[in-house]
């Protein structure tokens, strides 16, 4: 027996109200959302990166998971030459440290997603929102419709105390001379001061390399064009310095 | 202002992170732990020819490498591991940490070791270079 769905997932808009514009999320749209993610996963994965999401999710699912997302730049394709491989498993934190590549693993039991979501927790919004999901037993479901139906909403205040205290850390890094920590430290820094300016104007945060142009729709075109530089190029610590200063100055 | 010898600022990352521990700052004293590792790896890791790229994880593989190799008296891997997720979650997630997380006075020392022995790669690098020029 085929199954026809009569509602098919699209990502939600980046706004406040987008993942609401979608409710309800039933079993037959999460069906469909399934569907999209896997394809969405494949396309925007090399064959080694393939690889290294089958093993997390074998490793995921031989533990129990509920479920398990593949997040950030990978699961938007937009990587970058910088960019990790982020997953979200919602259950037991699998093994990764043999994997060859910068793994990020999240891990998280189904009540503390719910908790993160209404905490504010950004990378817990961001996981139901445009992750790819590659399996789930229903508890992102059920905290996805959580979600839509209380509007939560990151919290652009932890945002802002997280940009502030990276900024402190990113400048003593300037001054240290170790290029390549100052570099890392720069761009994370003003990467999280994007993100709280984005959420205060409700406007949800996407891939890193898509930041720059979300900043530049809500007029901040120079720490657009500072982050997209600490991204795609090599600026030096006197470039560096003054970025980070355009940042400082936002954050006060 | 120009990129510092990693040495120099392996050293420099590593006398923060023991002020940050000794003033209470348990994320802070991680955040520059970890600066020093990575700086300190990447001193032993050049000279001998182990790429990192500035990579994170290839850091990790170097750690292992340099102690197979008998340069560090224990394989730091997982210390680099786990001073990486600790500062990403401080760093990006705004985590708080607490002793139960991590013994930062024990990853000092371990840091410290990889510290001491990239100034003694160094020093005797300078004492050759001194020789050679006699």
């Amino acid at each position: 027996m085929t199954t026809v769905l009569t509602r098919s997932w699209r990502e939600p808009a980046p706004t406040r109200e987008g993942l609401a514009q979608l409710a309800p999320l039933d079993a037959e749209l999460w069906s469909s959302r399934l569907i999209a993610d896997l394809e969405r996963a494949r396309q925007h994965s090399s064959d080694e990166l393939a690889s290294v999401t089958a093993t997390v999710e074998a490793r995921s699912r031989e533990l129990g998971a509920d479920a398990l997302v593949l997040t950030g730049s990978t699961a938007r394709g937009r990587r970058t030459a910088v960019s990790d491989l982020d997953y979200h498993v919602i259950g037991a934190q699998p093994r990764a440290d043999d994997l060859p590549a910068e793994i990020d693993l999240y891990c998280d039991e189904p009540a503390e997603l719910i908790a993160k979501l209404e905490r504010g927790n950004d990378f817990a919004h961001w996981t139901i929102r445009h992750g790819c999901v590659l399996f789930d037993s229903g508890a992102l479901r059920e905290a996805a419709g959580h979600a839509a139906a209380n509007d939560l909403w990151p919290d652009p205040a932890r945002k802002l105390r997280q940009a502030r205290h990276a900024l402190d850390f990113a400048e003593q890094i300037l001054a240290s001379g170790d290029y390549p920590a100052a570099l890392e430290q720069a761009r994370g820094a003003l990467s999280l001061t994007t993100r709280w300016l984005l959420l205060a104007h409700d406007v949800f945060p996407l891939a890193r390399d898509e930041l720059s142009a979300q900043l530049v729709e809500i007029d901040q075109p120079a720490l657009a064009r500072a982050l997209a530089d600490s991204i795609h190029n090599r600026p030096d610590l006197t470039s560096l310095n003054a970025s980070v200063a355009t940042a400082r100055a936002l954050t006060g | 202002m120009s990129p510092k010898p990693k040495v120099e600022v392996a050293r420099k990352h590593l006398a923060k992170a023991q002020e940050e521990a000794d003033g209470g700052d348990l994320r802070d004293a991680v955040q520059w732990a970890f600066a020093a590792l990575e700086a300190a790896i990447d001193a032993l890791a050049e000279p001998r020819g182990i790429e990192i790229d500035e990579k994170h994880w290839k850091r990790t593989e170097a750690a292992t490498r340099l102690h197979e190799d008998g340069v560090l008296p224990e394989d730091l891997a997982g210390l680099h591991r786990e001073l990486n997720q600790l500062r990403k979650a401080v760093f990006y997630e705004g985590d708080e940490l607490t002793a139960d997380d991590i013994s930062i006075e024990d990853a000092i020392a371990q840091v410290e070791t990889a510290v001491d022995i990239a100034e003694s790669d160094r020093d005797k690098d300078r004492e050759e270079g001194e020789e050679d020029a006699q």
